[in-house]
Formats: C-alpha cells, sequence, structure tokens
C-alpha cells in the first residue's frame, strides 16, 4: 500500500478507473485495520456480526467519501476525515440494530404533541423562605410541567432516563439528531432560565435533595 | 419480642418507601438538573460537532489545548452521548492506546 498525504488521496480519487480503484482499495484496508478498534467496546469483535458490519461500513464508507470528497477541506489527515465517516456508519447501524425492537412507550405519540405545556397558577408557588424539601420538589416537578411540552419531555425521558441514542429518538420522532439537540437545548435554557427566576440553582437543588 | 427502637425504625422505614416521592426526585429530574449545571446560552449543533471532529480529534491527540481551542465542541461532547461515542470510536481508531475504557452507551 502506498503512502499518500492529502493532495495525493485527492488527486488518486479523482483520477481515471485504474488510479482511483487503487486508491480506494488503499482506504479500504486501511478501514478494515482501523473500524474494529474503533468499535469493538460497543460491539464485541466475538460477535457473529462483528464482521459484517465492519465489512458493510467500509463499503459504505467508500460510497460516502467519495461522493463528499468536495466537502473535504483538508483540515485534518484525509483518513481522519474517511473514518470520521465510518465511525458514523458504524455507530448508526449499531444503534438501529440494538434498538429496532425496543418499545419507546409514548415516544411516537408525543412526537406531533408539542403544544403549550400545561399551565399551573402561579398562586400555588410557596414562599421561599418556606420552602422545605417536599415543597421545593412539588415547585420543580410544577416547572417542569410548565415550561416542558410533552415532545421535550418525551425526548428527554427517553434519553437520559433509558438511555435512548439521540439519533433513535430523532428517528422515531420523525426529526434528526441535529434538531433534536436544538430542541432539547431551547428545553434545558427555558428551563435554566425559570429556575433563575425562581432564585434556584440546579446545582443547589441536586445538592438538597441528594441529602440523605 | 421487638424493642420500641425497633418498631419505630420499621414504622419510619415503611414512611420512607411509601413517601419517599414526596421528596425525593426522580431519574429524569436529576438527569435534567445535571444537565442544566452544564447548559450554556450558545450551544453549537451536532453537525457543527461532526463537521470538526477530525481536526478536534487530531488536536486532542497531539495533546493540544481543546478546552481553549474548541471549548465549545467540548461543551457540546460533554452533552451529547451520540457525538461523544463517535469520538470515542474515532480517537479508536486513530490510537487504540489512547480508547477510553468506560465508553459512551450506544
Amino acid at each position: 500500500m502506498s503512502k499518500r498525504d492529502n493532495k495525493t488521496w485527492m488527486k488518486d480519487l479523482r483520477a481515471g478507473a485504474t488510479q482511483r480503484d487503487m486508491a480506494l482499495a488503499d482506504l479500504h484496508a486501511l478501514l478494515l485495520r482501523a473500524l474494529p478498534q474503533g468499535i469493538s467496546t460497543w460491539l464485541s469483535p466475538e460477535n457473529p456480526e462483528f464482521e459484517s458490519l465492519i465489512e458493510d461500513a467500509a463499503q459504505e464508507t467508500l460510497l460516502r467519501a467519495l461522493d463528499g470528497l468536495d466537502s473535504f477541506e483538508g483540515r485534518s489527515q484525509f483518513t481522519t476525515w474517511a473514518y470520521k465517516i465510518a465511525v458514523r456508519v458504524a455507530l448508526n447501524e449499531l444503534r438501529r440494530r440494538r434498538w429496532r425492537d425496543v418499545s419507546l412507550d409514548g415516544l411516537e405519540d408525543a412526537a406531533a404533541d408539542d403544544s403549550a405545556p400545561r399551565q399551573f397558577a402561579s398562586s400555588d408557588l410557596p414562599p421561599e423562605s418556606v420552602i422545605e424539601r417536599a415543597d421545593l420538589l412539588r415547585l420543580v416537578q410544577q416547572i417542569l410541567a410548565e415550561e416542558l411540552t410533552e415532545r421535550q419531555r418525551a425526548a428527554m425521558n427517553a434519553i437520559h432516563v433509558q438511555g435512548v441514542p439521540m439519533e433513535e429518538v430523532a428517528r422515531r420522532m420523525g426529526t434528526n439528531r441535529n434538531a433534536l439537540y436544538k430542541l432539547m437545548h431551547d428545553a434545558r435554557l427555558r428551563l435554566k432560565k425559570r429556575l433563575e427566576r425562581e432564585g434556584l440553582e440546579p446545582q443547589e437543588l441536586l445538592d438538597m435533595f441528594s441529602r440523605e | 419480642m421487638p424493642t420500641n427502637n425497633k418498631i419505630m425504625k420499621s414504622i419510619f422505614d415503611w414512611f420512607n418507601r411509601r413517601f419517599k416521592k414526596w421528596y425525593q426526585p426522580d431519574a429524569m429530574m436529576v438527569k435534567l438538573l445535571q444537565s442544566l449545571t452544564m447548559t450554556e446560552e450558545r450551544e453549537i449543533s451536532c453537525d457543527d460537532v461532526y463537521a470538526v471532529l477530525d481536526q478536534f480529534t487530531e488536536a486532542v491527540l497531539r495533546g493540544e489545548n481543546v478546552l481553549l481551542l474548541m471549548p465549545l465542541v467540548r461543551q457540546h461532547l460533554d452533552m451529547c452521548p451520540d457525538c461523544r461515542a463517535e469520538y470515542e470510536a474515532l480517537l479508536g481508531m486513530l490510537q487504540p492506546a489512547a480508547y477510553l475504557a468506560g465508553a459512551t452507551n450506544l
């Protein structure tokens, strides 16, 4: 296998069939060698699906790399850029396989429900000076109910409590991971600001709730 | 015959079990509060992170101070388990010895 710098990779991959095929074969060999080291923590090399996953991911990476050559800006090694594609392809496939048969109650239903959060009368809020732990908990629960939509609540529950990957949650909610992250960020910011208005700090709340 | 202390303790334990939910937050609230402690006004998206993940990982492996150079990427990786898993896998591909033992859940 010949050593290539970024310029040579680009030149070879854009060249005629023979030169391009040789470069693709070299990249394929590099992927087959490196990818197992990248994903063996998530899928054991002993697993019967391991080899086919690596091979499929390598093939898919070659296609995507060729397709996206123009987006490579040379800010990293070309191989690192290609490995980045391989990682996403392989982990997305693993996520899909791992979660495909798992039912996530409420996620699909909540996907369509982005209506305004429930409203509570603010007069229910106890004065800060007399808030005891139970009252504080009730207050935070109330704030969550008021500030989070059903869609945000379902997503947070799936990601934070059930440990479902964002990619899978996004797929089931009919959106994509990027949009889901923004949805979650908006929700977190909104909650943080509301807590601030109520004079509450997330870390102080955690400290108080963790006391025995 | 149980002593008064034992009776009191069993009553106290029963009370704790029965009413714990009144003063103990559920798992979602705890996780959410934890994530709020790391929430910033400006955060970058998964696509933004993916665009520079190769550069970022190489910088980490060169020993550069990525907290200073790419603080928003670092912050996103702390918040987003999917992107963090991709970063860890890429790190493993580039330098198996640097692979983190406690990898992020898929």
